[in-house]
This record gives structure tokens, sequence and C-alpha cells, in this order.
């Protein structure tokens, strides 16, 4: 792209009078890439006549790591890592839609057993509500409430607890893989989450108190960031965006994965399709999320954690100062990894933005030929435009909350 | 009867038996290859009359010893009838820089930004398309990373504002100029002590 053309797009016009001696007020503002409510590197180029948004152009990019290409250079098992730091507010969903990719592409989706099933289920769902509790926390914190913030990232960091137990890490877990898990869940991990699961309810209902029915949250909220239905499925938004306008649309329903078929849940929708109903949306997951997690808990089946083939999984440790069959399998999976048979599958998961979905190519060798990833924060950035031009300045701020982008996954 | 990917299958050859190159079908999964110039049809088909309200991406597969080289893929998903179609497209002949693709924004709005990436990172363009422009990259990149002739790393960077290895010793503001605080004493003195032929992170020769 030439120069010129650069500054075509950017350029400032300043308003000149026009025939009736009246001044064309629009003004171009940046809004971002480090203004603090556009929850990361957004930058959003406005222009605004008055008060009123006229045209809102978004530029991305500032967060590009070049996930994909890295993926390529990475054998299967490594490049699960790169999934965690792409939506890093949910990054076990993010590591459950990959390993669900790669496990079709091996075709070993059947040797999954249900204990990996639902473990893989259980903590899924607690990273949708700490998904979901830093998006409330963040889009209360745009909006004014404060209190709300600290209140949500107490409960996250319970949840954080959870995985730190679990895996050693708090964020970047990679504790879902290809294969199973990577490690067996430990004694006490029940305890942990049914303290968390026994005091949520409650913790919801005081987030309820704080922000449903407050008359300052209604007036900044209701009404605002209208989307229609139209709009939405033909812009490509999906998740919580998609459901807050009405369409009744879950992956987890609509192509049931990893066992999600013998949960019992419902599928929250909204009716207007404004901030508001987002924000319902949202809050009323988290309880389906709850429920599921509790329902998972109970259900619990015993079984081994990853499957039992040792040209994908690893042998046991001790396994491998006794056999030397064990010690070639454990050699060649960490030097070279598995190969799958050449082919490509596109596997979609319900991650807490919405749609996330895995195009894995194989040539048959043991790196990834091509990874794709539809994340579900860059389609549903692509509606904001839709939503904010013709409102108010203030209330871009409200839009962009409820989108609940995170720019990692928008720019990967 | 209710719409599956198999019957879309059926009935978009029966209704376009000359724009299919070849259907495939892996691990469940249908797949259409398409002639780059029936595209827009059979899209418009497949949204009008079978219902395939909404795209999930656009991307590519570079092939580079393959002809044509690029693989441009479309995840079609039908929310009504709860079933997926992957379309393909085949494009790039031999040297062709900038290979070129219908665009389909016409048909599912959605695709503006899906093509706009596929244009950053692979250099296709699609013609029609109401904004070309990059969209990951910065403004004047003007090369496209994931092609498989891309390197993974590299000093060399082709970009020609940067004048290929960006010098580390030199400061855009500073030059080659020595600061001083107001005592004398060299600001930059770390600086200075590294000769142009130097390594980052090296040990002085």
């Amino acid at each position: 792209m030439q120069q010129q053309d650069i500054e075509n797009i950017y350029t400032i016009e300043d308003s000149q009078p026009g025939e009736d001696g009246q001044r064309n007020d629009t003004m171009t503002i940046n809004m971002g890439p480090q203004h603090p409510s556009t929850h990361g590197v957004l930058r959003l180029i406005l222009t605004i006549e008055g008060e009123t948004v006229v045209k809102s152009v978004p530029d991305i990019g500032f967060l590009h790591t070049g996930i994909e290409k890295t993926a390529e250079a990475k054998s299967y098992h490594q490049a699960l890592v790169l999934t965690d730091r792409m939506d890093y507010l949910a990054p076990l969903c993010n590591n459950l839609g990959y390993s669900l990719a790669v496990e079709k592409l091996l075709g070993i989706e059947d040797e999954i057993n249900d204990k990996i099933k639902y473990a893989r289920v259980l903590l899924a769902e607690l990273q949708r509500i700490a998904s979901h509790l830093v998006w409330l926390g963040t889009h209360a914190i745009d909006l004014g409430a404060m209190s709300v913030f600290l209140y949500c990232f107490r409960e996250r960091e319970m949840i954080l607890d959870v995985f730190e137990y679990i895996s050693g890490v708090r964020m970047m877990t990679s504790y879902i893989c290809p294969g199973g898990l990577q490690a067996e869940l430990p004694p006490g991990f029940d305890a942990k989450v049914r303290e968390f699961t026994s005091i949520f309810p409650d913790r919801l209902q005081e987030y309820h108190d704080l922000l449903t029915n407050n008359q300052l949250w209604l007036e900044r909220t209701k009404n605002v960031g209208f989307l229609s239905v139209e709009d939405a499925i033909a812009y490509g938004a999906t998740g919580p965006v998609l459901r807050g306008s009405g369409v009744v649309w879950d992956i987890r329903k609509a192509f049931p994965y990893s066992g999600y078929e013998k949960f019992d849940f419902d599928i929250p929708v909204g009716t207007n399709g404004d901030v508001y109903d987002r924000y319902l949306v949202r809050m009323l997951e988290m309880e389906q999320s709850l429920n599921i997690v509790n329902q998972a808990l109970e259900g619990m089946p015993t079984g081994a954690y990853r499957v039992n083939d040792p040209k994908i999984a690893p042998p046991p440790k001790w396994q491998i100062t006794g056999s030397m069959e064990a010690l070639i399998h454990h050699f060649k999976l960490f030097t070279e990894g598995y190969r799958p048979p050449k082919g490509d599958v596109f596997v979609r998961t319900e991650s807490p933005k919405g749609e996330l979905g895995f195009y894995i190519v194989s040539d048959g060798s043991a790196n990834p030929y091509r990874m794709h990833v539809r994340g579900a924060s860059f389609a549903n950035l692509q509606v904001l435009p839709r939503m904010i031009e013709g409102s108010f300045l203030s209330d871009v701020v409200a839009a962009i909350g409820s989108i609940d982008i995170v720019l990692g996954e928008v720019d990967r | 009867m209710a719409m599956t990917a198999t019957s879309t299958v059926e009935k978009v050859r029966q209704k376009f038996p000359q724009a299919i190159v070849e259907t495939v079908e892996y691990r469940d999964e249908q797949t259409i290859v398409l002639k780059p110039e029936e595209l827009v049809k059979v899209c418009s088909y497949l949204q009008k009359d079978l219902q395939y309200n909404f795209l999930s991406s656009v991307t590519a597969v570079d092939w580079p010893e393959r002809i044509p080289r690029f693989d441009v893929v479309y995840h079609l998903l039908s929310i009504p009838n709860q079933c997926v179609l992957r379309l393909k497209v085949r494009v790039g002949q031999r040297r062709e820089e900038h290979p070129a693709v219908p665009t389909v924004v016409g048909v599912w709005p959605s695709a503006n930004w899906y093509e706009r990436e596929v244009y950053d990172l692979f250099g296709i363009t699609f013609t029609g398309h109401p904004d070309l422009r990059r969209i990951l990259m910065p403004m004047d990149w003007t090369t496209y990373p994931l092609r498989k002739d891309y390197p993974l790393t590299g000093f060399d960077l082709p970009e020609p504002h940067w004048g290929g290895q960006v010098p580390y010793d030199t400061d855009p503001g500073v030059g080659n100029q020595t600061l001083r605080s107001p005592g004398g004493r060299e600001l930059n003195e770390s600086r200075s002590h590294i000769s142009q032929n130097q390594e980052p992170g090296t040990k002085k020769r």
C-alpha cells in the first residue's frame, strides 16, 4: 500500500463552513490503542458530530503475534501451548478446541473415555465462569461501578486457585491436551471445586443485587448498542452477542462435543439485542455453567486420564525405567511427536466469547501444516460499527464492554 | 427432509455440475472444491435456497509446490438446519504474485474482515471487495507472512523502510552523537562502546 493511500485513510478533515455559513462539525478522534476501556490494544477511529458517532473504523493488529505461523514450526503437542495465549482469559477452552481438532485428525475420538470428557467439561465451564467474571468486572468498571470489579476478581481468584492446584499454573495451564489431560486430577480436587460452587450462587446474587435493577446501570445499558438478529448473523457474531439478540444458538447444543449431550442445561437468550440483554445472557450463563460444573462433579466416572495409546500419550514414568518399548515411545514422542494422516478438519467449540473454530491441515508430518483459528472475538468485533454508529460517544464504551473482546484472540 | 451436508453436496452437484472440481469427505466433513469463477453463484444459492446463513471463517492454505498454489477455504454453517459445509477454491498459477478470487462479501457481509485477513497474510486479492486493506500487519508492510516461503525468523527483513537489519547501536532520536549529563558524564556510554560490526549481545572481538 502506498504512503498516499495510508494518509487518505487517516486524514483528519478540517470542517469548512458550508453554503449556509454553518460549519459541518464532524471531528475525527482516536480511541485507543491505549485507552483503558478498549480492553487491550484496540484502536477505534471515530468520526463524531457533537456527541454522536457518525462513523467508526476499528484498527486492530497491535497484538498480532503470528501464532498461526509459529504453530507450523511446532509439533502438535508444542502448538498446544500457543493456544493458551490467544484468548488468555479462557485458555482451557482454547486447549479443549485444539485438542478436539487434533484428536479428530488422529481419529481417536472414540478412545477418549468419559472420565476425560467429564473433567474437560468441568474445567471448561469453570473457565467460562472465570472469563465471564473478568468481563463483568471490567464491563462494570468501564461504566462506573468500581466495587463489582473487586468482587469479581475475588471469585475468579478461587477458580484460578483450582487451576493452580491441578496443574501448578494459574492461567496458561495447557492442562487439556490431545489424548486426554496432562496429569491425573489430584486428590482433594473435588473439595476445592465444591468450596467454590457452594459460595458462588450467593456471590452471583450479590452481583445481581448490585447491577441488575440498579437505575444507573439500566440507564447506561438499556437500549444502547442495539444489534438486530439479521445483522448479528450476517456479520458473523456468535456466543452471547448472538444470543443477546434473541437467536437460540449454542454449539454445545447444536453439535455436542466432549459429552455435552449428557448434561442438562439451558441456553439463555435476550430479546432486544442491547447491552443490557448481553449482560443478562452472560449472567444467566454463569448460572448454567455452575449447574454443569455440579453435574460433572457428581457424575465424574473413574478411569484413565489419557488414552492408552503409546503413540499419542506418553507411557507412565514408572514403565520407562523397566520397559525398552516404553522408553522408545517416550523418546519418539518428545523428540518427534505423532504424525496424523493427511487431511484437514475444522472443529467448532463454544468458548466463552462465542464460536471458536480450529482448522488444522495435516500433510502427514509431525507439525501442523496449517493451523487456522476462527477467533470468536475477531468476528464479534466486526459488528461493533453496526452497534455504535448513530449512538452517543459514551455508549461506545458500553458497547465494547458488552462484546467482551480479548485482543489476543482478535489479533492472534 | 432435514438438510444435511451430504444432501447439500448432492443438490449442488445436480444444480451446478460444471462448477464442481471434486468433492471430498474426510472425518465426516464434507468439502466441495469449486471453480473460482463459479464461487459467487454457488454461494448465493447456498445462502438463499439452502439456508447456509452463517459464514464461520475464510482462510487459505499455501502449497508452494502445487499448481494452483493456494486453497481458499470457506466454512459455512446453517443455523436453521444445524449443518456445516466446507468450500474450497484453488487459485494461483505459476509466478502469479496476487491470485484473485471473487469476493463473497455480497453474500455474507462477515466475509469483509475474513477476506482482509487472507489478503493481509497470503496476498490473495478478492475482486470486488469494498475495503481490501491490511488488517493485522502494519499498513506499510510489503510481504505476506503466512506464505510458506516467508521465513519464520531472520535478520534480513525485506521491508524497504527498515533498510534490512535494524541498526542496534543508533537510536533514531539520537543518532551517533554522545549524550552528556550536565555534569559531563556520558549517558549513552554503553552504546558507544559497541562497534558497528558487532552482533548484539556478543563480547567485543
